[in-house]
């Protein structure tokens, strides 16, 4: 294929996929990394989730179609909001999830739906153990691990990064998700979900860039127990 | 002792009720009967104290007032989980109203651009 042509196909491909990012209290990051999707993506939808400062207003400068959320009820629940939005749009052909903090990449995220759609694969999820490029320290890595062990056996997809913001959704894969889980356990229900929906699926080696912004976000070793609560407990 | 397979029975269901309860006419059926009969043994309690070491000696239990205590704890788990369980349902409504709330805002906002352009 000439290069022109790929250059167009690859065009449309962002023209029709969604970037969904949900928003708490980022305004020290959102700009840039709003700006950064808008530059490449055609559309680009964030949650505010009830933010008490003004990431809104900041992600609407940048580009995005902000939804907000009249309170604050969680990151999952927030995906949701974003992933019933999408679903009404005509023509959409795929959602993307990106964290607001600026860990992901989105040259990782064009080459993921690229990925996804060149081979027809419904899901694609970022995995940062795939290569070298990231460099989480000791306890991330436990922490990670430990989650990746749960997701396996709880779901029996056998991912090897499960808590990883940045994934390609299919319009066809997205039916199969209903977020119940409104706080950090979505990331293990999703994997669930599309774990019982059959689809085919495929992790992609992605970056994860530790900013000590995104370290001080970051998840502690006891929120896997509160994972594992919320998903035996509902 | 007979008062030991109850005790660990009756706790063994507070955990499958955190894990498992449903919103069903059943359930909310059974625990109004299991509230009738509380009052109704309590009342008995009250009119007949010298029954309840009666009745706990039956059981292997000492008595009456371990008896009290030890249906107390259980009744006091068993509220804790349904609570629990409530506020968790509460929230999950909570969620879908305020994402109807959202969702409407966004397709209005959705319609005056579109109209503008």
């Amino acid at each position: 294929m000439p290069k022109s042509a790929a250059t167009a196909r690859s065009r449309s491909l962002e023209q029709d996929a969604w970037v969904v990012v949900p928003i708490f209290n980022e305004a020290e990051v959102i700009g840039p990394v709003i700006a950064d999707l808008t530059k490449h993506f055609a559309h680009v939808v964030c949650i505010d989730d009830g933010s008490s400062d003004n990431s809104a207003e900041l992600a609407r400068q940048a580009g995005a179609r902000v939804l907000q959320h009249p309170l604050n009820l969680g990151q999952g629940a927030a995906l949701q909001t974003g992933f019933d939005y999408v679903s009404r749009q005509p023509g959409a052909t795929h959602v993307i999830t990106f964290d607001a903090d600026g860990q992901h990449l989105v040259s990782d995220a064009l080459e993921m739906l690229e990925l996804a759609t060149r081979k027809r694969i419904s899901v694609v999820f970022g995995s940062r153990f795939l290569d070298k490029r990231t460099k989480p320290g000791l306890k991330k890595r436990i922490v990670l691990k430990l989650a990746v062990l749960f997701t396996r056996v709880f779901t029996g997809l056998r991912l090897t990064d499960a808590h990883n913001g940045l994934r390609v959704l299919s319009m066809e894969a997205l039916g199969f998700v209903r977020l119940e889980q409104n706080g950090m356990s979505h990331a293990t229900e999703i994997v669930h979900q599309i774990a019982k929906s059959r689809l085919s699926w495929r992790e992609y080696p992605v970056e994860v860039l530790y900013t000590e912004y995104s370290k001080r976000k970051g998840q502690s070793l006891w929120n896997s127990v509160n994972i594992l609560i919320d998903l035996l407990v509902r | 002792m007979i008062s030991q397979w109850i005790l660990a029975l009756a706790l063994v269901l507070v955990g499958l009720y955190l894990l498992k309860a449903r919103r069903s006419a059943s359930q909310q059926a059974i625990r109004r009967l299991f509230i009738i009969v509380a009052l109704a043994a309590g009342f008995f309690a009250v009119l007949f104290p010298n029954y309840t070491t009666i009745v706990a000696s039956y059981l292997g239990i000492g008595r009456g007032a371990d008896l009290l205590l030890y249906a107390f704890v259980v009744f006091a788990l068993f509220y804790v989980v349904h609570q629990y369980r409530r506020q968790l349902w509460q929230e999950k409504v909570t969620t879908d109203l305020a994402r109807a709330l959202t969702l409407a805002q966004a397709e209005l906002d959705d319609l005056k651009r579109s109209r503008r352009s």
